[in-house]
């Protein structure tokens, strides 16, 4: 100015801009990258916050912010181009610590640099859509020092040699590591997935690609999935401790693979160790831990456990109800069998997690079998036979369900379900007109649960007889009551009124009676027709028991628990010593089969026969000859003679029996096709054949056979037709 | 924060601020006293006890005591513009935002300024923005301000004028303009609200061909996309539908025939329902017409439309509408302010009027009307009429408050208002005369 002055009169031009001195960004940029640099030198105590951030300020209100900018990015890159080779050079394993120190310089000065840079990040950079400082530090670490060319391999392979070695059991600095992995993730996940998890994935895939095929040769399969379970374990445990979570899935996929999927075949049939000897020996561990794994396997893992299990049910299965020594012993077949759902069930419980598709898998295989042998039905009836004579005295009434309800189970396998009621109708019977039964509650307990499963028209019978039972005693009261001063000392009888049908009946011959017990009858026939008229009485005597007071040779006293048949054969030594058999029949009247053996009883028992025969021998023959023996003794003062009962029904029988049961179907498939074809009025004979099984099956499988058979009566008995015109329709007639 | 004490002296421009490091952690990290006392930068303080700070002592004051109290009070000598500078080098922009004024309230609102701006001609449409800025499209321009009310550069596209506008959020600004015949020019565009730089072009293509078109009125959805009514020229009207992320158009709904999409005043997202509200009422169809499109099965699930319907002597035109999602229902008003609604959930619905109306029966009608608009905000309804703005309230929509400039304060009076918005705690109001706008504010919570 004061050289103008001096030009007189001269007047300068107005300016209109004020200049600011041209130097001046560069000496505040001059200012703020010595502060940079001071910060990385761990030098900044004596720099002034404020006149730092001033400046930067400044630069950017007076439009330098684009100077400001590059010349951080210039600076920092070539700060981060420093640290890149300090981090190279470093030696063997100091090299992540190097790398792990520098990283956390680097954060503290990027913290510090954006902390005076403060002002253009909030204002220049999101006006002028540049990376804001903060992320330009990140991306800069990324690119000059972590993919510099020759870091980016090492720090690849030694991370990858890190968890190589953990994995063969050295312990490493896990520390170091979590903070390096960190730091990739703070990088960006992309980052982290590309120079880290990808190798590191491919090179577990290797790694347990080898060691399962080392193991599975020389390991049995508990051993496999013990050390498969803890490879699992280890891998889930390195992600919580250094690795990002999101790899959990993807590293646990790859051990699933390459431990299990890849091997899955093999492990369940391996020799002496895969799953059929796991489910024989009951190795629940192993089981729980194949099961837990193999679950893993997305498709089908599981699947085939399941099938190998099934199989391998169905085969046991099939050889237990098909074991011609098992037939021997109903009630040891059938515990055999709920010992057998026991172990699955517990099986199941135990190691499959209580899995429905295992539970299904294991019903439909007991379904399977079971049916395969025709007589489980009765085998089961048997069974609760024996049960609730004798098997249950004593246990509790919670054991008792237990038990009623495992045959139930039993009893939902079965199709033919009618043919268990008939069976079972033959031993309620015997076991109610015996009194045998240990247990009104679990008789009637059972029976509720039939109803509930097959509903009331399975059970309206069966619950006949019980009303039978309790009407009796009530009549047998009244009887007393009102004839018991006329009874005088006759042998005192009870009676049970059974009604015809709801009973098991089989028509018999009657015999004779004694006298004696001849005339109380007539006073019950008589007393029992004046109550109710309009009714008829015959005697079952094939179904009666007695009690006799009988005194031998030797004084000997003793009751005599028999059948009414064998009261009838020893009330005639009251009269005669020796009686041939001949003499017998005619005396009694009894049927030929039923005297045999009720003789057998009395004079052919390995002990204590109450009858001499002469010969000895175990079979009786037309000219035989009975004598009482005088020499019968027993400790006990009564003496029950069993008689020589089928137990299990012979071959014959159980001929007969099948012939009832198809008997008693007839009329059920018939009436199945009629209400089929009243609400169809036409339908054609699959669909009818097929709708008939389907109303059915809850009480048994009709064979399509009998159906049609059961079609053809009906066309003759004109319920139906064929259609004129097409043969394979039927048309319903009204 | 690795201060000891908890006293800290500051010397300001040459005087000197006490106050204590409580106070100043008020500010947050991320701001110049969140730095200067981070434990990297805190040996610089040693050689003395007090922090020297180059900066205007005054405002320092000020935006102390915001600090202290969380309430802001500028002295009558301190320009709001200095204020806001000073709190900008501190980072502390945010907080003087928040603290200038009250949460919405529209019985509660005070005229707190009237802009005055250079446009000439009537105003078209005005947006307020999520941060408290607003935008005003006057013809072919969009004049955008941030919430200091400071003008930024003004927004236009091939400068034709400009049908509606909207924000997307605080950076990023939609026009919708007319097409120029022939040209290829108009339609839709992105811009950014600061700079005013086109961002994003929207095109429309029918059968794999670009076609030109005018876009009419906007809307968008919290799921990123963007709706506006379009007219091409070979009869492609309908609504189109873009990707605010990609840019790229992602759906047309054609107007079916006998019906008018593409000539639409009014688009409103129904975020409940996931359906849009497009209403068609004048002037520049005879006939108003309402509906609801759902664009997932294109179907127009809900419709109204007053064709057909006999002309009566007081003949009611609906002018506005605007749906009301909570209630189930669909507000709309006459030129006469009376308020009318349709019941969302029957299809055959007719309006019902309230009686309400006709307060105003007395006035004469200014010379050059305009026509009521709607507004709904938090369970509050506004509806504008002439020179004021009516606040409705509760179930049955009771008349609550009336905003009006006081007559004294008439030296900026700009006639009718135009256009109104809700947005960022403020209400803006457009006048139709004079290229004036009033924003509207809840003064913070009383004291006690």
């Amino acid at each position: 100015m004061s050289g103008q002055k001096k030009k007189n009169f001269q007047i300068e031009a107005f300016k209109h801009r004020v200049m600011v001195d041209p130097k001046y960004a560069e000496k505040t940029w001059k200012i703020l990258e010595h502060a940079i640099q001071e910060i990385y030198n761990h030098n900044a105590s004596g720099l002034s916050f404020e006149e730092l951030y001033r400046n930067a300020y400044n630069m950017v209100l007076h439009k330098f912010g684009e100077k400001l900018y590059s010349g951080l990015v210039t600076t920092m890159t070539s700060h981060l181009g420093d640290i890149s080779k300090s981090i190279e050079a470093a030696q063997g394993e100091l090299f992540l610590e190097e790398l792990n120190r520098k990283w956390l310089d680097h954060n503290k000065a990027l913290q510090m640099i954006r902390d005076i840079l403060m002002y253009m990040d909030r204002t220049f950079i999101p006006s002028t859509h540049k990376t804001p400082v903060h992320e330009l530090g990140l991306n800069l670490w990324r690119d000059v020092v972590i993919h510099s060319s020759k870091t980016q391999i090492r720090l690849q392979d030694t991370l990858l040699e890190l968890v190589h070695r953990e994995r063969n059991g050295e312990v490493i600095n896990r520390g170091l590591m979590r903070s390096i992995i960190k730091m990739l993730m703070d990088l960006g996940s992309f980052v982290y997935q590309e120079d880290f998890e990808q190798h590191f994935l491919e090179v577990s895939a290797n790694f347990y690609g080898l060691e399962s095929q080392q193991y599975i040769e020389s390991c049995d399969c508990g051993d496999y999935l013990k050390k498969a379970e803890r490879r699992l374990n280890e891998e889930m445990e390195r992600v919580s401790h250094y690795l990002d979570a999101r790899s959990l899935e993807k590293i646990t996929n790859v051990v699933e693979k390459e431990m299990i999927e890849n091997h899955m075949h093999r492990l369940v049939h391996m020799e002496n160790s895969g799953l059929v000897n796991m489910l024989v020996n009951d190795k629940y561990d192993d089981l729980g831990r194949k099961y837990n794994l193999f679950r893993r396997v997305a498709n089908g893992g599981l699947l085939i456990v399941r099938d190998v299990m099934t199989s391998y049910i169905r085969d046991t299965g099939k050889q237990l109800v098909t074991d011609p020594e098992r037939l021997k012993d109903p009630v040891d077949f059938v515990q055999r069998l709920l010992d057998l759902k026991d172990k699955y069930d517990k099986i199941i419980s135990l190691a499959f997690n209580n899995d429905k598709t295992f539970q299904n898998a294991l019903n439909s295989s007991f379904e399977y079998f079971i049916n395969l042998n025709a007589r489980s039905p009765e085998f089961i009836s048997l069974f609760v036979d024996d049960k609730l004579r004798k098997g249950l005295k004593g246990v509790s009434e919670e054991d008792v369900e237990v038990v009623l309800d495992k045959v139930m189970m039993l009893f939902r396998y079965l199709q033919e379900k009618d043919v268990f009621e008939k069976y079972y109708k033959q031993h309620l019977a015997k076991r109610l007109l015996a009194g045998k039964t240990v247990s009104d509650d679990a008789e009637r307990s059972l029976i509720v649960k039939l109803k509930t499963e097959c509903g009331y028209q399975f059970t309206s019978k069966l619950e006949g007889m019980f009303t039978d039972m309790k009407t009796s005693q009530d009549t047998m009261q009244g009887f007393h009551e009102s004839l018991g001063a006329e009874l005088g000392d006759s042998p005192s009888l009870t009676v049970q009124v059974l009604t015809t049908g709801s009973w098991p009946t089989q028509p018999s011959a009657t015999c004779n009676l004694p006298a004696e017990i001849l005339g109380v009858c007539e006073k019950f026939r008589s007393y029992y027709l004046g109550t109710h008229t309009g009714r008829r009485l015959s005697w079952q005597t094939n179904m009666g028991t007695a009690d006799l007071k009988a005194i031998f040779g030797k004084g000997q006293k003793h009751e005599l628990n028999v059948s009414t048949y064998q009261m009838c054969v020893l009330m005639l030594f009251n009269n005669a010593d020796q009686l041939s058999y001949k003499e017998i029949e005619q005396a009694t009247g009894i049927p030929a089969s039923d005297l045999k053996r009720c003789l057998q009883s009395l004079a052919c028992a390995r002990v204590k026969s109450v009858l001499r025969k002469e010969p000895i021998g175990r079979d009786i023959a037309e000219d035989d000859a009975f004598s009482v023996n005088d020499k019968f003794s027993s400790k006990l003062y009564k003496v029950r003679i069993s008689t020589v009962a089928a137990q299990r029904e012979s071959e014959p029988e159980n001929q007969e029996t099948r012939q009832r049961v198809e008997e008693d179907r007839k009329p059920q498939i018939e009436a199945a096709i009629v209400r089929i074809m009243k609400s169809r009025r036409v339908l054609d004979h699959n669909n009818i054949v097929a709708e008939v099984i389907k109303q059915l099956q809850s009480r048994f499988l009709p064979n399509p056979v009998v159906i049609k058979k059961r079609i053809e009566s009906l066309i003759e008995r004109e319920f139906l037709e064929r259609d004129k015109n097409d043969r394979k329709l039927y048309r319903y007639l009204a | 924060m690795g201060i000891q004490k908890d006293r800290v002296r500051f010397n300001v421009g040459g005087r000197i601020f006490e106050t204590s490091s409580t106070t100043l952690a008020n500010a947050g990290r991320n701001s110049f006293f969140g730095a200067i006392f981070d434990e990297n930068w805190t040996l610089q303080s040693d050689h003395s006890d007090e922090y020297f700070i180059d900066r205007n002592p005054d405002c320092f004051a000020v935006i102390l005591d915001l600090l202290r109290t969380g309430e802001l009070y500028i002295p009558a000598n301190i320009s709001e513009k200095l204020l806001y500078r000073e709190a900008l080098f501190y980072g502390l922009l945010d907080h003087v935002r928040s603290a200038k004024w009250g949460q919405f309230d529209g019985n509660r609102l005070r005229l707190s300024e009237s802009i005055t701006g250079q446009a000439p001609g009537d105003g078209t449409a005005i947006r307020a923005g999520p941060d408290g800025g607003c935008c005003v499209a006057h013809g072919s321009m969009v004049h955008v301000y941030d919430w200091m009310l400071e003008e930024h550069a003004p927004i236009t596209l091939d400068y034709q004028r400009v049908n509606d506008v909207g924000w997307i959020d605080s950076e990023n600004i939609v026009i919708s303009v007319c097409e120029r015949l022939g040209r290829g020019d108009g339609g839709m565009g992105l811009f950014s609200s600061s700079t005013g730089e086109l961002r994003d072009k929207f095109q429309v293509n029918h059968e794999n061909q670009v076609k030109s078109f005018t876009a009419g009125a906007l809307s968008f959805s919290s799921d990123y996309k963007i709706f506006s009514s379009c007219k091409g020229r070979s009869n492609e009207y309908g609504i189109g539908v873009w990707d605010q992320v990609t840019g790229k158009q992602i759906d047309f709904f054609y107007e079916p025939p006998g019906w008018s999409l593409g000539d639409a005043d009014k688009l409103q997202w129904l975020h409940g329902s996931n359906c849009l509200l497009v209403a068609t009422l004048f002037p520049r169809k005879d006939n108003c017409y309402i509906s609801l499109l759902d664009f997932r099965d294109k179907k127009m699930v809900w419709s109204w439309s007053d064709s057909g319907a006999p002309i009566t002597v007081d003949e009611k035109r609906v002018r506005d509408a605007i749906a009301m999602e909570e209630n189930n229902s669909i507000c709309v008003v006459n030129e006469f302010e009376d308020l009318g609604f349709m019941d969302l959930r029957s299809t055959a619905g007719s309006i019902r009027w309230s009686s309400r109306s006709r307060l105003m029966k007395g006035n004469n009608m200014p010379d050059e009307p305009c026509y009521p608009k709607l507004a709904l905000h938090e369970g509050q309804l506004f509806s504008s009429m002439n020179d004021c703005i009516s606040v409705f309230c509760g179930p049955e929509w009771v008349l609550t408050s009336r905003l009006r400039q006081s007559y004294r304060l008439r030296q900026s009076y700009g006639g009718s208002i135009c256009d109104f918005s809700i947005g960022g705690d403020r209400l803006f109001a457009l006048h139709s005369e004079e290229n004036v706008f009033d924003i509207w504010e809840t003064p913070p919570p009383p004291i006690i």
